[in-house]
């Protein structure tokens, strides 16, 4: 096959200048279509979305394409990741996926790099080579890690744009984020709603639903039973153990609809997913990409979220950027604390805040150590702060700073104090 | 390895469960013209399961053709583009059967018969013979889905003369309480908590319901059986009905529970209005019940008798929120919303059976797992007349108005149409070179004799522009929407498009509307 037939189905759009085209004067076809050949993409996940991403970018003249994916090939996963066949069960879908793309197209100009591993696992300088940065990623964690990285490669070098896609169900949604100039996903933490929990005291005491006893089984009972191992929702012995114990709880109450299905779905906390829905947002990113590569057409400004439960529904609008952003805002977070509150109960209470979220925090002010988790010396050293009242450990409006092994970068909070100075019954 | 189809279906049993599926599995879907976006769509059929699709294309691979289309490989070039498609989709589930039909549309078009194995016919891109093949399905009650991409824009057109659905999965209408009109045994289990009897501990756990039916037994007992209606009343009603029950408000989870879902008290039980059309409808006039009514229309005619013997209530879903309450409760809770729900359903069968007896048919037509569903989802049920026209005389107005509505995409499906009628004349792609013909197309097929408006001029330019049919991300964006409008008729779940539907990949909007 020759050049131009390789690329008969995106030369229209490159070769002349369409009316909403933003920059007409400085607009030049062949550097659009250098642009395609040359610029390294990288690809966050290689699963629903990234599949079609994969597919998508390689049909639309892109050479360089690297993706990164930690996961491995699982039968549930073949109703939809097209590039999987039953025999790839278990291998990297990052190889897999690559590999199939590549002989698919037969163009022996398509590079497609697999990186089987954690995104963790790469350091700035291997972020810094990508021209854009394109996620179908199932976990918010990743996509805070690698917007902060992208945030601080872009506030010292070129900025590097992220495109993220998301979906659940017949639902989705997909954003162009510019670090630094447009909101970041950081911004957006609080939008998203979180997983379901339910309350202990019913799990233990007053169990209604089906989904009650599948908790109480997987957070109380197997705790009791196995104090030194821990549930691994892929092993068929581990959930059907969690399933007969749900199941005989909830016939202790007379609840009735634990079904195994159910039980996987709470335990793993399964999102439904079908192809459908995947193609839409990962094609919706891919135009994007191939906007901001080529500048043939202004991109999304900056958010637009999807629906196809009832009817077919688009919303676009433009999230605005916020200025107590941890990662690209100017100032710190807010927060109020009790007067009578200890360190330790501060550090609960903002564990579970929507824009904070962490797991496993340290806190330090620019004097003192408040927290520290590591190394474990300093933990035993600082471990008695916990009991003490925060009031009389930091002055109010101080600032404290709160790391997260899990987030590349740190959380800014200025404290402010009220109410009693005991605790109140 | 052997696949269990249950593990390897589990993320969309999640949405459609076992009956979708096997709505999915039984169904035959067809396709015109082997294009790119074609082939996106069918990727998204094949990979879930549906039981059968059938290609129509009599063209041969080009070597332009490998550009954007993912299910073509080099070796596929000058075969057969229905065979070679086929076998590159089919190899990623080969539990779905394909078909080839290596014919042209014409000298298919009048085999009357041909058409009926399909339930659902889609033609991607271009096709002469596109008024024919509206006419026959038409007739024939088979949807038809339209789909255009070129350039940075895709276009839907759904065409089916009726639509009916009853799992809409609408989440707003999942519980039906009846706590303004609760039966006898749910008004004798309320009866039965004497409030101030209880210990402090049981009085925390009384069910929202059981406060709620009390609360309002008191208002309506001060205020002439009325409800509270306006503002003030409301707020009365929660702080000295809800409230007041309570013996600390600021503690007993329940009834904080039961003041934050007040609106539940306050809702009205009663028939949509939606139904009471449907119970209009022709269709379920005696005379026209016949051998061939749809089992969905038997079921209407059934559910207007039901309510007549019914005192005018719909059958009850039985579904039950969670609350705060203690297991005992809310189990007895559970076990008397479904004992009526289950009551209600063999009051329904009853009359189902009556409806198909007086048609001549028998019992063996129904279930009672149908019957179940049914009567769960009867509030939330729905149906749509389509259209078989493009546009309305409004809309081709629209082209020339001078002040044109924002966020209206109706330029782009002109634009897609004039560019396909063009197509349709001189059997050539226009481009840019012939905006002003392709304008003349457009104003003398709709007779438009005034200036075009700037906006439609435009996107006009933006499509003969950019002139492709197959850029992939266009192509794919669609793919995944006109599947799943496939899915919802073939699983007849959720609710589909009516009737059309239009993408702009330029600011990444959409819009919709009907044709009526």
């Amino acid at each position: 096959m020759t050049f131009r037939e390789e690329l008969a189905s995106i030369k229209p759009l490159l070769e002349s200048i369409g009316p909403y085209n933003e920059f007409p004067e400085e607009y030049n076809s062949k550097d659009a279509i250098e642009a395609l050949l040359t610029s390294k993409v990288l690809v966050i996940g290689a699963g629903g979305l990234g599949c079609e991403i994969l597919k998508n970018l390689a049909l639309t003249g892109f050479k360089d394409i690297h993706v990164i994916d930690m996961d491995t090939i699982d039968i549930s996963n073949l109703n939809r990741q097209f590039l999987f066949r039953t025999g790839d069960v278990g291998k990297s879908k990052a190889q897999v996926a690559a590999k199939f793309v590549e002989e698919r197209i037969g163009d022996k100009q398509l590079k497609i790099t697999p990186y089987f591993g954690k995104i963790q696992d790469k350091d700035l300088e291997y972020y810094k080579q990508f021209s854009v940065v394109i996620c179908g990623l199932d976990s918010v964690e990743a996509r805070r890690w690698i917007n902060a990285t992208l945030v601080s490669i872009s506030e010292s070098n070129d900025i590097i744009p992220m495109i993220d896609g998301g979906t659940e169900g017949l639902r989705g949604q997909s954003r162009v984020i510019l670090p630094t100039i447009s909101s970041c996903y950081e911004c957006s933490l609080d939008l998203i709603s979180p997983r379901t929990t339910y309350p202990v005291c019913t799990i233990a005491n007053t169990p209604r639903l089906p989904e009650h006893c599948i908790e109480w089984a997987s957070v109380i009972k197997w705790g009791q039973v196995f104090p030194n191992q821990k549930f691994d929702a892929d092993n068929p012995e581990d959930v059907e153990w969690m399933y007969t114990a749900a199941l005989s709880r909830a016939n202790e109450f007379n609840i009735e609809g634990v079904t195994k299905s159910l039980t996987l779905g709470v335990v793993k906390n399964i999102i439904p997913a079908i192809a459908s829905t995947n193609a839409v947002i990962a094609a919706s990113c891919c135009n994007e990409a191939f906007k901001l590569i080529t500048n043939s057409n202004p991109i999304l400004d900056n958010y637009m979220t999807y629906s196809g439960d009832d009817s077919i529904f688009t919303f676009t609008f433009e999230l605005a950027k916020k200025n107590t952003c941890s990662v690209c805002g100017v100032t710190g977070i807010s927060i109020i604390a009790q007067n009578w509150w200890t360190l330790e109960t501060f550090i609960e209470e903002i564990s579970e805040k929507k824009d904070i979220q962490v797991k496993q925090p340290s806190l330090t002010t620019s004097s003192n150590y408040l927290y520290l988790r590591n190394p474990p010396h300093l933990e035993e050293i600082t471990r008695p702060n916990l009991n003490k009242k925060l009031s009389n450990l930091i002055n109010p409006g101080e600032e404290i700073i709160v790391t997260d092994p899990n987030l590349p970068m740190s959380l800014k909070l200025i404290v402010s104090f009220e109410g009693p100075e005991l605790e109140p019954i | 390895m052997i696949v269990d189809k249950e593990t390897k279906y589990d993320r969309q049993l999640r949405l459609w469960a076992s009956t979708g599926q096997s709505n999915l599995e039984n169904s035959h879907i067809c396709l015109i013209n082997a294009t790119t976006t074609g082939c996106e769509i069918l990727k998204n059929l094949v990979l879930p399961g549906i039981g059968e699709f059938t290609i129509i294309d009599d063209r041969k691979v080009l070597p332009i053709d490998l550009s954007g289309n993912f299910f073509l490989k080099q070796d596929d070039i000058g075969r057969n583009i229905a065979t070679a498609v086929k076998e590159n989709l089919i190899e990623m589930n080969y539990e779905v059967k394909g078909n080839d039909i290596i014919k042209s549309i014409e000298s298919i078009l009048d085999n009357d018969g041909f058409w009926d194995t399909f339930n659902v016919v889609i033609v991607s891109d271009h096709l002469s013979q596109i008024d024919q093949l509206k006419e026959i399905l038409w007739n024939k009650k088979i949807p038809l889905l339209i789909v255009h991409t070129i350039g940075f824009y895709g276009s839907l057109q759904l065409i089916s003369n009726e639509i009916t659905v009853i799992e809409t999965h609408q989440s707003s209408k999942l519980y039906d309480l009846r706590i303004d009109t609760p039966w006898p045994e749910l008004q004798e289990f309320v009866d039965s908590f004497e409030f101030d009897k209880l210990n402090d501990i049981e009085h925390a756990h009384i069910p929202s319901i059981v406060i709620h039916i009390k609360a309002l037994n008191n208002w309506k007992l001060n205020h002439d059986n009325h409800l509270p209606k306006s503002r003030d009343e409301r707020l009365l009603f929660k702080k000295d009905y809800i409230s007041a029950l309570s013996r600390n408000i600021h503690l007993e989870g329940n009834f904080i529970e039961s003041v934050e879902s007040f609106h539940r008290a306050l809702r009205v039980t009663q028939i949509p209005s939606n139904l009471q059309e449907l119970f209009n409808d022709d269709q379920i006039s005696d005379e026209n019940i016949n051998l061939s009514t749809p089992i969905f229309w038997i079921y209407i005619k059934a559910l207007r008798n039901f309510i007549e013997l019914n005192n005018g209530l719909l059958p009850l879903p039985g579904a039950l929120p969670d609350m705060e309450s203690d297991t005992e409760s809310y189990v007895a809770l559970k076990s008397i919303y479904r004992e009526k729900a289950l009551k209600d359903q063999e009051l329904f069968y009853d009359q189902v059976i009556k409806v198909l007896k007086s048609a001549g048919r028998y019992e063996d037509e129904i279930s009672k797992d149908s019957i179940a569903t049914f009567c769960k989802n009867a509030q939330s049920l729905y149906v749509s007349h389509g259209s078989k026209k493009s546009f309305t005389p409004d809309q081709i107005q629209q082209l020339t108005s001078v002040t044109s509505t924002p966020d209206s995409l109706l330029e782009i499906y002109f634009a897609i149409w004039a560019y396909d009628k063009y197509l349709q004349e001189f059997k050539v792609i226009p481009s840019i070179n012939d905006i002003e013909t392709v304008k003349q197309v457009l104003a003398s097929s709709l007779n438009i004799s005034e200036k075009l408006s700037p906006t439609f001029v435009m996107v006009l330019s933006e499509i003969l522009n950019h002139n492709t049919h197959s850029y992939h991300n266009l192509s794919s964006f669609m793919g995944g929407i006109v599947s799943q409008e496939v899915l919802k008729l073939t699983t007849a779940q959720y609710i589909p498009l009516d009737n059309v539907f239009v993408f702009d990949g330029i600011h990444s909007k959409s819009d919709k509307w009907s044709v009526n």
